[in-house]
């Protein structure tokens, strides 16, 4: 293995990559595209749920209970309908995600001291949607019913509203969300680093290499004096370098304007970033080498990377929520590492201490690349 | 074809475009790699993904650090249970930030000490419930699951004199019933292998046509198809017809043999109207796809700039995350993504019975979209020809 033609692979692929203009401003223009489309359109937060009341009462009691979904941040309030009938084609058309109904008699039977029940429907297309509009639907109501029984109480029994509040709930909730303060925003910026890395510098990769495999450019190189090896780091390397230099712009979009916090140490941020880069472009290198065209290099990474990264990265939920094939797969691709590491590095603080064991996975894996490249490239094809 | 529309032209002009469409077939079916892909995303990848696939609170581990020990605080902690909790043993003295910070669990409960005197004297008990919030959607549901286990846990014993002789029922409570619609039991199934399927149609329908479009344009076929007696609008309407043949056969293949069998799906509205109406949405995103390979120079080009829009509609069209959390002007740029309209149609036909009366508008956002790009499309590149 000779360094010097090492070099002049690499230099060689890199003039192919930088005069095509429009391909070279690609390769930094659409991870940092995504990242900005991502950033906006991912949001963990639930709020503005379309929701419609039905008000059967049409007192001030049931108009305040209404109220305290209407002023609810999560809830988008689409206006009343006038009953039930109304409420199918909304629900039906999405116009509407959860619609809240009110009995008749609501404001007679609670001063009465009569218990009340108010109906919900929820439309359940996006179950993961509807059990989070289930549990705001369940915690303002219980709010509502408390406030109620407490005035109650307190009226017949002569007691304070606070003392009839806490004897009638008399265990008290506080909540601490550790790690991600902003419940949300915080959390996603460095997963979106993983997703963007894991999708775009594969493609960029697999579309690079095969090109010479399609146009035949490749049996200048079958029959030089260069070797696989020499041949697959020239020709690889140039990627990574891309790849690792997107990496880093990334973190300085997420840690600047997108304004994460950034906890742990920018070495090992950065150590992690190369072997991850090196994953991602090897993915691109093994689809290269088994694809023979470039569409089909196309269509293949996009299956490898693009697809499994919603699901199996820990991107949207935890993998350990997965059924066990489901983990089993996430744990076959790297992008489910890299996602811990990111998370542990920003927003928890960690180092090598915690999460040595996934930077090693990392780097199993790009070596595991790395060696599937070179026993793939055949200098010679099979007769 | 300019002179006006004779019976033999029209027969002429239908037995080329047959022609076309039969080639652009044949070199989508013998590409082993794309058949292959096809294969996998329509049912494998469909069955898989629909299968693993939780985003609801399901099983979360959560540790108790439970320093009172009485029975009334092993009562607390005991409605902590399946299926949304998972309670995990912490070692003893353990602070449990250890367990968080490892992420081995997502929630530590604290129970102070005298817990229990305290709720037994009415005085008030405060608990603490620590979760890790890097995965926010779970913690926000584990946190209102929590308000709703503790705000109901009045014990037996520790009614503290306000039990009213008649029983609870004599306080005026409001119970909410939630009736959840067209998916009553959250099966998380029925919206993800719907969702697989809606992506493996996208992603299909925009990348062949752009590629097929492409490939012509760099081996310098397309040349040969420009001196041959076909116009520009028949060259890319071939491909566009072929791709919409092979994807949406492959749509019945996935509809028939994996959605209905495997996951049990309800077909409340008509699949004929879906079949129509996916039709009418693979033409789309081939008009999106034909738009690229006007302005791609060549494949490698092309495969990027393929990126750059699918992976935008996929990720941003209110499959994973809904479109009424995003910012405003990004949700009106969602309306120029067909998939938005594709996915409240075919949950729409699904799930929720809908007929030509709800369909019709997401099916003419679809066509005004693929219909206006395509017509760009076909434009820029007989001007490229030109």
């Amino acid at each position: 293995m000779e360094i010097s033609r090492i070099a002049a692979m690499a230099s060689k692929e890199w003039l192919e990559i930088t005069r095509d203009r429009l391909f070279f401003s690609l390769a930094f223009i659409v991870p940092l595209m995504l990242m900005l489309i991502f950033r906006f359109g991912f949001s963990f937060d639930v709020r503005n749920i379309p929701l419609a009341v039905v008000d059967y009462d049409g007192t001030a009691c049931s108009r305040d209970y209404a109220y305290r979904f209407i002023s609810s941040r999560y809830f988008d309030f689409k206006g009343y309908a006038q009953g039930e009938r109304q409420l199918g084609p909304l629900l039906a058309g999405g116009k509407v995600g959860v619609a809240i109904i009110i009995p008749a008699n609501f404001q007679r039977d609670l001063a009465a001291g009569l218990p009340a029940r108010v109906q919900a429907l929820i439309d359940g297309t996006f179950p993961s949607r509807a059990q989070t509009i289930k549990g705001f639907v369940l915690a303002i109501n219980g709010a509502a019913s408390l406030q109620r029984m407490a005035e109650n109480v307190s009226r017949t029994r002569g007691v304070s509203l606070s003392m009839a509040r806490r004897q009638l709930q008399p265990v008290r909730l506080e909540v601490r969300y550790l790690f991600d303060q902003s419940v949300s925003d915080w959390s996603l910026i460095p997963r979106l680093i993983m997703v963007v890395l894991m999708v775009s510098p594969p493609l960029l990769t697999a579309v690079g290499i095969v090109r010479e495999k399609e146009s035949g450019a490749i049996y200048n190189i079958y029959s030089s004096t260069v070797s696989r090896g020499e041949f697959l780091l020239g020709k690889f390397s140039p990627y990574i370098a891309i790849s690792f230099v997107n990496a880093m712009v990334l973190w300085a979009v997420a840690v600047g304007p997108f304004g994460a916090p950034f906890r742990g140490g920018l070495f090992f941020f950065i150590a992690c970033s190369f072997v991850f880069a090196a994953c991602t472009a090897g993915i691109g290198l093994v689809v290269s080498l088994l694809a023979s065209t470039q569409v089909s290099a196309i269509v293949f990474c996009l299956i490898l990377t693009f697809v499994p990264v919603s699901v199996y990265s820990g991107l949207l939920m935890p993998v350990a929520s997965l059924d066990a094939a489901g983990r089993i797969q996430a744990h076959l691709i790297p992008a489910m590492y890299y996602t811990d590491i990111v998370i542990g590095i920003f927003l928890k603080g960690a180092g090598v201490g915690v999460l040595w064991g996934r930077l090693a996975a990392l780097l199993v894996y790009a070596s595991a690349l790395m060696a599937a490249g070179y026993f793939l490239f055949r200098k010679r094809r099979a007769a | 074809m300019r002179n006006g529309p004779s019976r033999r032209r029209a027969a002429l002009w239908l037995g080329r475009m047959r022609a076309l469409i039969m080639k652009e077939l044949l070199q989508i079916f013998r590409d082993r790699v794309i058949l292959f892909s096809m294969l996998y995303m329509f049912t494998f990848n469909v069955f898989l993904l629909g299968r693993s696939v939780n985003m609801q609170l399901y099983h979360a581990a959560a540790a108790v650090r439970d320093e009172d020990g009485s029975s009334l605080s092993r009562e607390l902690a005991s409605r902590f249970r399946q299926p949304y909790f998972r309670l995990v043993r912490a070692r003893e003295g353990h602070k449990g930030l250890g367990l968080l910070d490892s992420g081995k669990v997502m929630m530590v409960l604290d129970i102070p000490p005298k817990f229990e005197e305290s709720v037994l004297a009415g005085r008030p008990a405060r608990i603490q419930m620590r979760l890790d919030a890097t995965y926010p959607l779970q913690a926000l549901q584990a946190y209102n699951y929590g308000r709703v286990i503790t705000g109901g846990f009045i014990p037996e014993s520790g009614r503290g004199g306000v039990s009213p002789p008649e029983g609870p029922g004599a306080l005026p409570a409001i119970t909410s019933e939630e009736r959840v619609l067209y998916n009553p039991n959250l099966n998380e199934g029925w919206f993800m292998s719907i969702a697989e399927l809606l992506e493996a149609v996208t992603i299909f329908s925009i990348v062949l046509p752009a590629m097929a479009m492409v490939k012509e344009k760099e081996r310098g076929t397309v040349e040969q198809l420009l001196v041959s007696p076909l116009s520009p609008f028949q060259v890319m309407f071939s491909k566009v017809a072929a791709v919409t043949a092979a994807v949406l056969g492959w749509t019945t293949i996935c509809v028939f043999a994996v959605l209905k069998p495997f996951f049990h799906l309800p077909v409340r509205g008509s699949l004929a109207l879906f079949f129509i109406v996916t039709a009418i949405y693979i033409l789309a995103c081939s008009g999106l796809g034909l738009f690229i390979s006007t302005i791609a120079g060549n494949m490698a080009q092309a495969g990027l700039q393929s990126l750059l829009l699918v992976a935008p509609i996929i990720m941003v069209s209110g499959l994973w995350t809904p479109v009424d959390a995003m910012p405003h002007w990004l949700q009106v740029l969602t309306l120029f993504s067909p998939l938005r309209h594709y996915i409240d149609a075919s949950y729409g036909i699904f799930l929720k019975g809908a007929g030509p009366g709800i369909l019709w508008q997401p099916v003419l956002d679809m066509a005004a979209i693929g219909g206006s790009v395509s017509v760009f499309a076909v434009w820029r590149f007989r001007r490229q020809c030109a």
